[in-house]
């Protein structure tokens, strides 16, 4: 056989870059040309000037830096401390604290704010325990407003910043440090110059995520009470559908949105870049024992944290199964009947998240393991661009990727009759772009392990092209491939803000239904879905553990 | 300055890496701990460092001082790591001036002493650079100039070669050399490459199980190894077992598998003990020179450039090895050329056996 163009490869290149177009570049341009021009489709900044003169808006905008800075610091703090002590000291419990620091990864904030309300609310257990004890009569504000935002969001995402710097400190060449203590450097000195330094790259993949994240999040804000916050109001703005001026000023704020996780995600890679410190060795720096008193002090403030963190669970829990739950520390009386609702009466919830999930997975593998392939092994024109689309869809806010998609498919498509946006396989469409940055990730780690020479080897004893990805690569990568694709299955069971603004009746998934049952008051319905929720994160979770060992950290560089 | 060890015991667990060393090392020496890896001479770099401070048992003294109880930034050394332990977010010159930064001196001094480091190891312009976008052996330098810039009593170098071309090495090889001499600085060297060993040293240390087994210059150690694991790692040696049948005083006479060979005279084997025999190939010659003459075949042949070497196998199926140094007038023998072979009773050392 003679080297000759084939087809087959060139046409999965271009469907993987028409689903790409099709579903995030296309809606995403869109929001960005409704933002720029007027109801006569002219070319405007009205818009933005109409934004900059609200007082609102404004400080909508200044709350959500705020918030995303604060959230940042706080769980910077947290993170950089609980990595420290879990990497360099020896303690009693180490390793279990090392399944712990998971545990907050594990809920879907959605659910942590509902078990924060039902513990720290202002009728919650420990207001509670406070009158009954201490006969304090006016319950203390814990949670509403900016302050439990900040609160529950440094709690759920700390985990963030101690995967990314524990993976980064297991990098660092103990000779580094070594070497730093020859000349003179030790403790503090030693820590802030060489150590700290070096784990900036993974930090500051850490710390963007936390950003955009806590940026991006409405669902939370909301359920505390806040709603001076840009995606709080973006979300606002959107689902009223009545008034044409407000729904704009919803898009215009997306499109805002995105252009500053844009503008944050290119200024951290520019700085990453320049500091790129991969060394291959990955020997161990030995932990050190800590003194009595040290090590008293250390595991208190872990459990401290865990404690914390592990209140949601406890919230959640307690509601699921609280019968009349009200004005008490705990419930009274206990019930399956809230289990019974969401689980035999609705079954939706359940059937449609795992039907989503599921269907967005398998778009996730068939799309990304592809991808990735291209990223690892070729020099495809538009590689580097792919690559840069693939990092975009992390720092892109659910929120705006929401609004994008009912803003671009409410229409519909040229030849068909239909919108898209009334047709159910949009959840998992907008599941699977959402979610396909992991299993690329993934995938591409292990493609880099696999060395190009095994592939090269096949070809020498006759395996070309597909054949040798499916008989060499294919058996070498899958356990990558397998933690993305779970992984994208977790985040996709809990993804709330993209799938709120698509789903119609009939299409809840377990997330819209917490929502919904929350906001209308039903708090145990939305606690036993939570639950299940957590459960099966878990569940996953576990199973990850088992495949990959503890090293999540790369997942969210 | 001085470097002395008494009795240094160093532990991991269940494993000894170094046991009871004692050793003294010469003011303004290269003294080399040479071995195969596993062999503790790393360990027994790191605890004169201070890296495993203080040993599980023994004394260090650099001179007059005691430092086994001392962390590594008291004891005055500089160390040049075998990745070098370049910090990667520091340029050349920041890495460089790290300790003097620490020890808040002066700009100008600072300044002065970096150019200074620049000059003697031939970086001068570099300074800006990170160490990313250095060649090996530009870092390699970096490391050393990094050990060097805070005046240190003892520079203590782990394998600095080994990630070297094998042309670099020589050349950085004796760029080291060239500077310690010029330092007059005492210096220990860890190396597991025997040749590298040889070329550099003032001294050398064969380690093995963490115990030292022979200290000597390099032409002792190559000429006068005092056991059969010395005689084999240093050089290529024919090990050859049997048993002393005569002792006297012009030399012993060793009952072999080729048949008794004449030794030159030694003490540390008696009449009727199990020794070994050592013989270099060099020794070895074509032909029935020397007292000691066998008859084999060529087994096999190698051209190694300067030297061509023959595996004969003699009747008794021991293979000697045999180099002929002028391979350019030499005509290749075609495997399985009957000959003989012969080396004088002087060149053939009797060891112990173990």
């Amino acid at each position: 056989m003679n080297a000759r163009w084939r087809p087959g490869p060139a046409l999965g290149y271009a469907a993987i870059w028409l689903f790409l177009i099709l579903f995030l570049v296309y809606p995403l341009l869109r929001i960005f040309y409704d933002a720029f021009t007027d109801e006569a489709g002219r070319f405007t900044l009205t818009n933005f000037l109409e934004f900059g003169r609200d007082a609102y808006y404004l400080r909508s905008l200044a709350n959500s830096m705020l918030l995303g800075l604060a959230t940042v610091a706080g769980t910077t703090v947290l993170g950089f401390a609980i990595a420290l002590l879990l990497v360099r000291f020896d303690f009693r419990g180490r390793d279990l604290f090392g399944y712990l620091t998971l545990i907050p990864i594990i809920s879907p904030p959605l659910v942590g704010v509902l078990g924060f309300t039902f513990i720290m609310g202002r009728a919650g257990t420990v207001n509670v325990l406070l009158h009954d004890w201490f006969d304090v009569a006016r319950p203390i504000n814990f949670v509403y407003g900016l302050h439990g935002v900040w609160l529950v969001e440094t709690l759920h995402l700390f985990p963030m910043i101690t995967l990314n710097v524990l993976d980064a400190l297991a990098k660092i060449d103990p000779s580094l440090e070594e070497a730093a203590e020859s000349v003179g450097a030790r403790g503090w000195t030693k820590l802030r110059t060489i150590t700290l330094p070096l784990t900036t790259p993974g930090y500051v993949a850490g710390a963007l995520l936390v950003f955009i994240w806590t940026f991006s999040d409405f669902a939370t804000p909301l359920v505390l009470g806040v709603h001076d916050l840009l995606a709080a109001q973006a979300y606002l703005n959107i689902v009223q559908f009545v008034d044409r001026r407000l729904f704009r000023m919803g898009i215009v704020i997306s499109a805002l949105m995105v252009g500053l996780a844009v503008l944050f995600l290119v200024a951290a890679r520019r700085y990453v870049a320049i500091k790129d410190y991969s060394s291959l060795s990955y020997s161990r720096i030995a932990r050190r024992r800590l003194s009595g008193v040290a090590q008293t002090a250390t595991i208190g403030f872990l459990s401290l944290v865990m404690l914390a963190s592990f209140i949601p669970y406890l919230g959640v829990a307690l509601a699921s199964v609280g019968k009349g739950w009200s004005l008490t520390a705990i419930p009274l009386s206990y019930t399956l009947q809230y289990y019974e609702r969401v689980i035999v009466e609705t079954p939706k919830y359940i059937l449609n998240s795992f039907l989503y999930s599921g269907l967005a997975v398998l778009g996730c593998v068939m799309f990304g393991v592809p991808i990735a392939w291209v990223l690892a092994r070729t020099r495809a024109p538009g590689r580097d661009l792919l690559d840069g689309l693939n990092t975009l869809i992390l720092a892109i806010p659910g929120t705006a990727i929401g609004i994008a998609y009912v803003r671009a498919f409410h229409v519909p498509f040229p030849g068909f009759d239909i919108n898209l946006t009334s047709v159910w396989l949009v959840i998992p469409l907008v599941l699977c772009i959402r979610r396909l940055p992991y299993t690329v990730r993934g995938a591409y780690a292990s493609l880099l392990l696999v060395h190009r020479s095994t592939e090269e080897a096949a070809a020498s004893v006759g395996a070309t092209g597909l054949r040798s990805f499916r008989d060499i690569t294919l058996p070498l990568i899958w356990r990558g491939v397998l933690i993305g694709s779970l992984f994208s299955f977790m985040t996709s069971l809990q993804e709330a803000s993209a799938v709120l603004f698509l789903s119609l009746g009939g299409w809840e998934t377990i997330p819209v239904g917490i929502f919904a049952f929350y906001i209308a008051g039903s708090a145990n319905e939305a606690a036993a879905l939570g639950v299940i929720l957590i459960a099966v994160a878990a569940l996953t979770v576990l199973i990850i553990n088992r495949i990959a060992g503890a090293r999540l950290g790369g997942m969210f560089g | 300055m001085k470097i002395s060890l008494q009795g240094v015991v160093k532990r991991f667990g269940a494993t000894i890496a170094v046991d009871r060393t004692h050793l003294e090392i010469a003011d303004g020496e290269l003294f080399t701990l040479l071995g195969p890896s596993g062999c503790g001479k790393t360990t027994l770099l790191r605890l004169i460092a201070g890296f495993y401070s203080p040993p599980d048992e023994g004394t260090i003294h650099f001179g007059e001082r005691r430092v086994e109880r001392l962390p590594p930034y008291e004891r005055n050394i500089g160390m040049v790591f075998q990745n070098y332990a370049l910090w990667p977010h520091m340029t050349v010159g920041a890495n460089i001036t790290y300790g003097l930064r620490l020890r808040k001196l002066s700009a100008d001094e600072i300044a002065g002493r970096l150019e200074r480091g620049l000059r003697q190891v031939n970086l001068v312009g570099l300074a800006e650079r990170f160490p990313g976008q250095l060649s090996g052996g530009q870092q390699q330098r970096v490391a050393l100039a990094r050990a060097l810039v805070l005046n240190p009593d003892i520079l203590l170098l782990d394998e600095p070669l080994s990630n070297l071309d094998a042309k670099i090495r020589v050349q950085v090889r004796a760029e080291i050399r060239r500077l310690q001499q010029e330092l007059r600085i005492t210096t220990v060297y860890v190396t597991h490459d025997q040749e590298e060993a040889l070329s550099l040293s003032d001294r050398v240390a064969v380690m093995r199980d963490g115990r030292i087994q022979q200290v000597a210059t390099p032409r002792e150690l190559y000429e006068r190894p005092v056991n059969r694991f010395v005689a084999d790692f240093v050089g290529t040696n024919n090990l050859i077992p049997g048993v002393c049948t005569e002792q006297g005083r012009g030399g012993v006479i060793v009952d072999t598998p080729l048949g008794p060979v004449q030794a030159g005279p030694v003490d540390a084997v008696g009449a009727g003990e199990r020794c070994v025999l050592a013989v270099r190939p060099e020794n070895v010659v074509l032909g029935s020179g020397g007292e000691n003459v066998f008859s084999g075949r060529i087994a096999f042949a190698s051209y190694l450039g300067d030297t061509l070497r023959y595996d004969v196998e003699t009747e008794s199926g021991l293979v000697i090895k045999v180099d002929v140094r002028d391979s350019w007038h030499h005509r290749l023998l075609p495997v399985g050329e009957p000959l003989q072979l012969g080396f004088p009773a002087s060149a053939v050392l009797t060891l112990p056996d173990e």
